[in-house]
């Protein structure tokens, strides 16, 4: 199979979204506007306590209020697995012995309206026998701390490659360690030896909450065996075959639809609101919506904050030689996602630069708060924010320009990231300089309280040994179907993989539709996560389109009795030398009046590396260089952002505005960790977790100058030379802003957020020292 | 609670709509629920985010926050009742559109009808105006600079349909 000489009429065109109008016009149909007749609404009881013994509950009042249908407690769970997780499978669907956050459901009531739900769940009385807590990471690993779990819950450690390990239970509530290492036993003595100068800093990281404005909702169903939900779901398959294994139900017979996603920034990963709402559908046989409130979504997914310990070993004229780093990750009361944040903080932690030597370890520890998991970034956040943060106070150590700092020391385009990793797809020099360019970091003018900050935000990015199909359907008029599972959730991918469809069909991109996702029809896929729907599934739907682009040629060339070199497909005519033969009557001729429909298929999968440490090689590497200018007022503490400079690499722009949104959203979305005060917690009460008092950015929150450029390399594996884009914008935010600061007022803050009160302590500690 | 019901008259995007309501019950879900115009949308439900942003006579106004008899009488517009007469999209919606100046979609609706409300006071309003003005929803999505700059585009696209 190849490309026909590309034309490039749709690719990289800024074609308005394909679901601008249903999303413009309010007929979009989200999880939240699915409504079927006789639904119920589900409602959950939630623990007041941090950690608890749950001794009593008493349900038999709620069962006879008024509209109420199906009670669900513990005593309900008999017929299923009752607990979920990624590797670990340790969070209850509703609490069965013990409760261990404020906000861990304990019981659910289904009635025919949200109030009559809430009214009932009065009615349950609970018994609990309070347990101490710990509210932090270092409450969890203190000696003689209680844990969470006194026996190991069920679970897994998958296998790695080179370099890379991970193990279960090492201490106190550490529910996840992900190790990787290179070069670093064989020297004799120590991997530091050598080194001019040795940096050793603590950086701390908050949480930020996701803020989806969609709620975590689902609806559930029984349509005769089939358990059928509607959800707000960004992995459905994974999704499925969890649902399968609590349910102990076969995975045909239970079918996942995903409307359109009211976003999730990593948060609707997995299993959230299905299980109560398939359990309570189960028991009332009716269909029932468990909607969230914002409130509870912030007592079910957040982000993990974290501790994060980087010792660097340089020469004195800036050559980066060896790291050690230790990262403790907040996970929260239940391990969710952790082990594969943990994976992916620890092996980014080293940045992309030239290290002879690594060794980090990154530990998930369960603490008594809401249960952290899947956030934009995915552990790249905390591991850039100490890694960038820290390349700067080397160079100041060393009298280097930052800048030229970075310049020394970055990997060339395509080398390694590690030993039997794939390489760097961007030439990462090239993008740092436009950041500092565009941001007039050579020419800037001193003022008293004024700086620059840059940073180069990095993450591996496509997801790790994932799979992905797409199947392409042409009718007899030449419409196209592209049935494919990466959800649209915001990101614009239905429309950037309907125009490499319509590109490599040469047609026009309003003929390509993108059907509803349903796991019962839509080729299987890994999830839409990490970045890697234009690298992965984009791949999937160029084979796809080729192949039923083939078999359309084929035919052509048979009915004109000429090989397939010698015709063109031209938006389902074909063109021979001069003639145009239109395809529709050609197709019915043959297969009879209905017509016919054309194929493809096409599968993709990264082939299965031992050499390299997560055991498939990396698909494409996504950077976020970022260079902020501040004004900090050294009498309040104040930090005003000037100007903030992002940009991305796409390698090919499949459409440049989107990918613009992309850029600047995520972006904004790093202010919220590193200027705002994210989640407030008073030991383990949270304070803010709402929408009155959790404050995101505003539009009039942003700097003064706010410039995205969008850079196309070329180098992206992806179809056209495209990139993972997406999240990289948001990684170098906050560290680029402490960066500026210090070089505003010379004094360094390793703690987020960058809040007036630290800056101010910051300059107290600075006039003592 | 008392549970007798209120009698609201009122007209939504142009219809004349009377309905029996609870004397609790929230504009946001007779539009949704009894209405069926679901493209307004409920999120942080404490009138902070903005996603439920309605006209109420011409005011935009936090649907989720505001009680369905307070809007007797009233105008109501959503996002369901801005095109024109003959289906034209209103040019909010549409520089929103061309401008992909949404992602999710979820504050889309409630940003619009802010942005109507805008320029409806101010047909040509300067970058820190809009700025202003918009900053009153929330949009985690976008960066918010192509929701502004799609605001402009708008004004634009309608003072050169009154020419």
């Amino acid at each position: 199979m190849t490309e026909i000489a590309p034309r490039l009429n749709v690719v990289g065109a800024d074609f308005a979204r394909k679901d601008a109008l249903p999303k413009t016009t309010g007929s979009a149909i989200y999880t939240v506007d699915v409504s079927f007749p006789g639904m119920l609404h589900a409602k959950v009881l939630r623990s007041p306590h941090a950690h608890a013994r749950v001794v009593r509950i008493d349900a038999s009042c709620a069962a006879t209020m008024p509209g109420v249908h199906a009670v669900l407690t513990r005593d309900d769970l008999g017929g299923v697995n009752p607990t979920y997780g990624y590797f670990i499978k340790d969070q209850p669907i509703v609490a069965i012995d013990k409760v261990r956050y404020i906000g861990d459901a304990v019981a659910a009531v289904a009635a025919e309206t949200e109030c009559q739900a809430v009214a009932a769940l009065e009615k349950i009385v609970v018994e609990y026998e309070v347990l101490p807590t710990v509210a932090t990471v270092a409450e969890a690993m203190a000696d003689g701390a209680p844990e969470l779990f006194e026996q190991e819950p069920m679970g897994i450690v998958p296998a790695y490659g080179q370099g890379a390990s991970a193990a279960r239970r090492l201490g106190r509530n550490n529910c996840y360690r992900f190790t990787y290492e290179t070069g670093w036993s064989s020297p004799s003595g120590g991997a530091f030896e050598g080194c001019d100068r040795i940096f050793e800093d603590r950086f701390v990281f908050s949480r930020d909450q996701h803020f989806h404005l969609e709620p975590f909702v689902t609806v559930a169903r029984l349509d005769g065996d089939v358990i059928e939900v509607w959800t707000s779901s960004q992995n459905p398959f994974p999704l499925r075959k969890e649902l399968a294994r609590v349910f102990r139900h076969p995975e045909n017979l239970i079918r996942v639809q995903v409307p359109y996603i009211g976003a999730g920034y990593g948060a609707k990963n997995n299993c959230k609101t299905e299980p109560i709402a398939i359990l309570l559908a189960q028991k009332a046989r009716r269909p029932v919506r468990f909607c969230m409130t914002m409130e509870e979504n912030f007592l079910t997914q957040c982000q993990h904050a974290a501790i994060i310990d980087v010792k660097t070993g340089v020469m004195a004229d800036g050559a980066l030689v060896a790291r050690q780093g230790h990262i403790w990750l907040d996970s929260g009361a239940y391990s969710d996602a952790s082990p594969l944040v943990a994976e992916k903080a620890g092996y980014r932690l080293p940045g992309p630069y030239k290290w002879q030597r690594l060794h980090v370890d990154c530990d998930c520890i369960l603490t008594n708060t809401t249960p952290a998991g899947p956030y934009r970034g995915f552990g790249g956040t905390q591991a850039s924010w100490a890694s960038e943060s820290q390349i700067d106070i080397i160079a100041r150590g060393l009298s280097i320009d930052p800048l030229e700092m970075r310049l020394k020391n970055l990997k060339d385009l395509g080398e390694a990231y590690v030993p039997g990793e794939s390489g760097m797809d961007s030439d990462l020099r090239e993008g740092l300089n436009v950041v500092a360019e565009v941001i007039g970091y050579g020419g800037r003018k001193r003022a008293a309280g004024r700086g620059m900050g840059l940073s180069v935000g990095f993450k591996d990015a496509g997801g790790v040994n994932k799979p992905a199909q797409a199947r392409i359907k042409i009718t007899t008029n030449g419409d196209v179907y592209l049935h494919c599972g990466s959800v649209e959730i915001g990101q614009g991918i239905h429309t950037a993989l309907s125009q490499i469809v319509a590109e490599l069909l040469n047609t026009r991109l309003e003929r390509v539709g993108y059907p509803a996702l349903n796991t019962d029809y839509t080729p299987f896929d890994q999830g839409t996560n990490a970045s890697s729907a234009i690298v992965v599934m984009g791949q999937a739907v160029k084979l796809a389109t080729l192949q039923a682009r083939d078999r359309v040629l084929e035919f052509a060339a048979a009915q004109l009795e000429c090989g397939t070199d010698e015709i063109e497909l031209d938006d389902w005519t074909i063109r021979k030398g001069n003639e145009a033969h239109p395809l529709a009557p050609m197709i019915m001729r043959y297969y009879g009046g209905t017509g016919y429909e054309f194929t493809g298929e096409g599968v993709v999968k990264a082939p299965m590396d031992h050499a390299a440490p997560l055991e498939t090689q990396c698909v494409s590497w996504e950077f976020g260089w970022g260079a902020a200018e501040v004004d900090v007022d050294t009498e309040t503490g104040l930090v005003r952002l000037r100007q903030l400079v992002v940009s991305g690499d796409a390698g090919r722009a499949i459409n440049p505005l989107v990918c613009r949104g992309q850029d600047e959203g995520s972006a904004v979305m790093g202010l919220t960790g590193a200027l705002f005060p994210c989640m407030v917690y008073d030991g383990a009460v949270l304070l803010n977790g709402d929408g009155m008092n959790y404050r995101v950015p505003l539009a009039t929150d942003l700097p003064a100058r706010f410039v995205s450029v969008l850079q196309e390399q070329g180098h992206g594996p992806g179809p056209y030379g495209s990139k993972s884009l997406g999240e990289g914008c948001l990684l170098p935010v906050a560290s680029a802003i402490a960066n500026a600061i210090e070089d505003a007022i010379g004094v360094r803050i390793r703690e987020l957020p960058l809040t007036p009160e630290r800056v101010l302590a910051a300059i107290d500690r600075a006039a003592i020292d | 609670m008392a549970r007798e019901l209120a009698f609201v008259s009122f007209r939504v995007n142009g219809r004349p709509q009377d309905i029996h309501v609870r004397p609790d019950e929230m504009l946001i879900d007779v539009l949704r629920d009894r209405l069926g115009l679901t493209g307004t949308k409920l999120a942080c439900d404490v009138a902070t985010c903005g996603a439920c942003t309605v006209m109420i006579d011409g005011a935009p106004s936090a649907s989720c926050a505001t009680f369905a008899w307070q809007a007797d009488g009233a105008e109501v517009k959503t996002v369901e009742g801005l095109a024109g007469p003959d289906g034209a999209p209103d040019p909010v919606q549409r520089a929103f559109a061309e401008n992909s100046a949404l992602q999710c979609g979820f504050c889309t609706p409630g940003m619009i009808m802010l942005a109507r409300a805008l320029l409806d006071r101010d047909p040509n309003p300067d970058r820190e105006t809009v700025r202003n003005w918009m900053g009153a929803n929330i949009c985690r999505c976008t960066g918010y600079e192509m929701i502004l700059e799609a605001v402009e585009k708008a004004a634009a696209l309608q003072r050169g349909a009154a020419q």
